[in-house]
């Protein structure tokens, strides 16, 4: 695995020191992925650990109830490579969808529904209700 | 399919890295004094007698009747053909390709288009052949003599009308939306140009007056004999004429991407415009648009006051040099999703009426690859493309305020540039996400 060096310098002293500790040894940077204050870091850590698998990954929930969306709504960020579980519990039948990625899923009323994907592609991308139009959360992957 | 801020599309791009907004707010600040200051104090781009003229035999073929009523004929069918699938082709945005090509392919791609080649959309609107072919039947224009006192506001009217569908409108993106919008826009400005002429165009069709505008800042020019050359692009901007409304046009065009920005941030998303409607969505729009136009003005009157010229005529004159502005921004916005999102168009394009087992192009399996550009190249093209259009910007309002008093002070020209930097800021803000 290579570590690219930052280009940017603000942004990435976190980066840049969880890449070095995760390339220090030879185990697979796990703590990468495992807490969203490290979704924060950018490049150089995140593409770092996009090889290594995440047991933990990032849980995502957000229940829907009389149209309106609660839980983990807005702007999520997410690392790159990072094993993500969206559960969207509803309360009224609907079809999830999350952009870029292109997955969707089926909600039935009170059954809690699940995503799991491998957030490798960069960028901000909408979850949204098919029926209703409702926009549950934005992931932002990088 | 819900769609996101600009018309179609699947993603937006990450906030830039804060760095990259600081290095790109700095060098715009420092690059506006190196002009101010450093750059030519006599008028240097008014040259209408310069370019390298293009053979004569070239000019003849792009200039003949024959070729402009040929391309203009292609691109009717293309329009026709477009127009069926949005009435007849698959009924999920995803599958259709009709907004893809109106919002990402023609709409984005007209600005590289322009910017390489020309007027192209003058040169091959298909609305001027049909508006030719009606005038046989219907010959007289009665209002052709009110037509030039109107100058571009009727097209500054066009474009706010098609920005509003393509960034408010919550079902800008379903095909009967494009079929309407389509049809309308063909009947409503061919009717205007049976009404005012065939100038009307020129004048009011906001996607032929969009592509002239960014055709100022392109390589090709006519020089003062008629000749058609390539010269300096900063020369073309600096000849083009001085035409009654083109503030506006640029303020919608600089105010309507600014608020596409503002859109995507999460201060709009969770604040001004959480409701995602019509109502937020226009008064955010009409906001922008507002802000923009009161900076700008604001500033071209008071550099006006502070070089003893006349302040009404100000806002006209410099409309010019805010067009790199807005270009800049445009690119920075827009550029992404011609490439990524822009892929959709070649892949749906092989099966336009989705029908089973045609693929005429061995595409229509492909899945767009997000990932096609990387987000640091993303990043940078964005903060180059909004610093490069600031510098080019001041450079053509130095230019501009030599050209109008021959000994005209820096200083005289300190709150236009002062405004420009606002907007360059501002724009680099948006892309940061605040």
């Amino acid at each position: 695995m290579t570590v690219r060096p930052s280009r940017f310098p603000a942004a990435l002293g976190l980066a840049l020191a969880v890449a070095l500790t995760g390339c220090a040894g030879t185990a697979a940077p796990d703590e990468v992925g495992s807490s969203s204050s490290a979704a924060a870091s950018t490049s150089a850590a995140a593409s770092a650990s996009t090889a290594a698998a995440t047991p933990a990954g990032q849980r995502i929930e957000v229940q829907v109830s009389g149209g309106g969306a609660s839980g983990d709504t807005g702007r999520v960020p997410v690392a790159v490579g990072e094993h993500v579980t969206l559960v969207i519990t509803s309360d009224a039948a609907d079809e999830v969808h999350v952009h870029g990625y292109d997955l969707e899923a089926e909600l039935s009323p009170g059954q809690p529904a699940e995503l799991a994907f491998d957030a490798t592609i960069r960028g901000v991308f909408e979850v949204e209700l098919h029926e209703a139009g409702t926009l549950l959360l934005s992931l932002q992957v990088g | 399919m819900e769609l996101l801020a600009h018309g179609v599309g699947s993603r937006t791009d990450l906030p830039i890295p804060l760095g990259l907004a600081l290095y790109g707010a700095g060098a715009a600040i420092l690059l506006s004094f190196v002009v101010l200051l450093l750059f030519w104090r006599q008028p240097k781009l008014d040259r209408p007698s310069s370019g390298l003229p293009v053979p004569a035999a070239m000019q003849r073929l792009l200039d003949s009747t024959a070729v402009r009523r040929g391309l203009q004929a292609a691109a009717l069918a293309v329009t026709v053909l477009l127009t069926a699938v949005a009435v007849a082709g698959p009924a999920e945005t995803a599958r259709n390709l009709a907004p893809w090509v109106l919002y990402v392919t023609f709409w984005v791609g007209l600005v590289p288009a322009s910017l390489l080649l020309g007027p192209v959309w003058r040169v091959i609107n298909p609305l001027r052949l049909v508006h030719r072919g009606l005038r046989v039947v219907l010959p007289a224009a009665p209002g052709a003599g009110r037509l030039p006192e109107l100058g571009l506001w009727p097209a500054t009217a066009s474009l706010l009308v098609f920005l509003w569908l393509e960034l408010v409108y919550p079902d800008r993106a379903e095909p009967s939306t494009v079929a309407v919008f389509l049809i309308g826009y063909a009947v409503v400005h061919v009717g205007l140009a049976l009404w005012f002429g065939e100038d009307w165009f020129a004048a009011g069709d906001g996607f032929e007056v969009y592509s002239t505008v960014i055709a100022r800042l392109s390589p090709w020019g006519r020089r003062d004999d008629g000749r058609l050359v390539l010269r300096n692009p900063l020369v073309n901007a600096t000849l083009a004429p001085v035409d009654r409304g083109l503030a506006a046009v640029v303020v919608v065009l600089l105010g309507s991407t600014a608020f596409d920005g503002l859109s995507r941030t999460v201060f709009w998303q969770t604040g001004p415009g959480a409701a995602n409607d019509s109502l937020s969505g226009t008064v955010g729009l009409l906001v922008m648009i507002g802000v923009v136009a009161g900076l700008y003005v604001l500033g071209a009157r008071l550099s006006g006051r502070l070089a003893g010229q006349p302040e009404g005529i100000q806002p006209r004159r410099y409309a010019g040099t805010v067009i790199p502005i807005a270009l800049g921004y445009t690119v920075a916005h827009y550029f992404s999703l011609f490439l990524l999102d822009g892929q959709t168009t070649w892949i749906l394009a092989s099966n336009p009426f989705g029908l089973v087992a045609v693929d005429l192009f061995g595409t229509y399996g492909n899945v767009v690859d997000l990932t096609a550009v990387g987000s640091d190249a993303i990043a940078l093209v964005q903060v180059g493309a909004i610093v490069t259009g600031h510098v080019v910007g001041v450079t053509l309002a130095h230019e501009r305020a030599l050209l109008s008093a021959r000994r005209a002070r820096a200083s005289d020209q300190l709150p236009l540039v002062i405004v420009m930097v606002l907007f360059t800021v501002g724009g680099l803000g948006l892309l940061f996400g605040f």
